[in-house]
């Protein structure tokens, strides 16, 4: 059986977070926790010769920033409480310290997959961050699985 | 350092980079990311979540799988452009983990590289998954 949902849940923007700022302490404490040591990620001085012409975050970063007070009642329920499946992240332009990071969310598809250990209702939430210059930063999925 | 997808083939193997991932590291990516949950600081809060002990985010795997893919581009004229990725099995911390990867696809065209990249513990089991783009310039 194919599992019922409001079609109009789909594609419907439900939260934009306040901008949050990216501080250079914020991507170096990043960095340390990842164990990152490339030069673009660490070095004030290699990276400003380098692609990017100063220090941007890790492209991980991108899903750090925290999602609106909204973002988990918006995230339909099929049976067991959902957990985090995995992620899908498009990373469109660096983020920058200073940059002024906002999210905008909305669920982008609800499917359903049998496997070896039963049937499974994934919901696919996608953000969509912008800077302070309305560029787009990066689009990331968030899957989360429930299971039935 | 790679200079030009015309350097990369099908088949080259990245890393693998192997890790021990402590439990201090793990509650340090906790605090660095402003997450609060029990599960991702202490063996008590996880054991209460029905966890076998403390495990690590979802988002550490992720940061630490994607490493392995701009540790290989390092300062070259490249970047990642996707990566999808996923938690198969939670990770606990205090294990040693080693991340491997590989070229699956070329498009010239593009100037794209596809990777696969996973996440294995000591006996072998692949416990996140992902797949990479990487765009090249030149």
């Amino acid at each position: 059986m194919a599992v019922e949902y409001d079609p109009a849940l789909i594609n419907r923007v439900f939260e934009t977070t306040d901008p949050v700022e990216v501080t250079a302490d914020e991507i170096r404490s990043f960095c340390a926790a990842i164990g990152e040591a490339n030069p673009l990620y660490t070095d004030p001085d290699a990276a400003k010769k380098g692609p990017n012409g100063g220090i941007v975050a890790p492209p991980s970063f991108a899903v750090t920033f925290r999602n609106g007070r909204h973002f988990f009642e918006n995230v339909p329920r099929f049976g067991t409480r959902g957990f985090d499946a995995g992620k899908d992240i498009e990373f469109a332009a660096p983020i920058r310290p200073g940059d002024k990071i906002t999210l905008s969310s909305h669920v982008k598809e609800i499917y359903e997959k049998t496997g070896r250990t039963g049937t499974m209702v994934f919901v696919v939430i996608r953000s969509t961050l912008n800077n302070q210059h309305g560029e787009v930063v990066a689009h990331i999925d968030h899957r989360f699985m429930n299971r039935t | 350092m790679i200079a030009s997808i015309t350097e990369v083939k099908v088949g080259d193997q990245l890393g693998p980079l192997e890790l021990f991932v402590s439990k201090d590291q793990c509650r340090g990516y906790a605090r660095a990311c402003g997450i609060e949950a029990p599960r991702f600081t202490d063996d008590e809060g996880a054991l209460r979540e029905g966890l076998p002990g403390m495990i690590l985010p979802g988002n550490m795997s992720l940061g630490l799988i994607t490493r392995l893919i701009t540790d290989w581009i390092g300062s070259g004229p490249a970047r990642l452009a996707r990566i999808g990725s996923t938690y198969r099995v939670p990770v606990q911390p205090d294990h040693t983990l080693t991340i491997h990867g590989f070229v699956t696809h070329l498009h010239p065209d593009s100037r794209t590289a596809e990777i696969d990249v996973w996440m294995e513990n000591e006996d072998g089991d692949r416990l996140v998954t992902g797949a990479a783009t990487v765009e090249f310039k030149v």
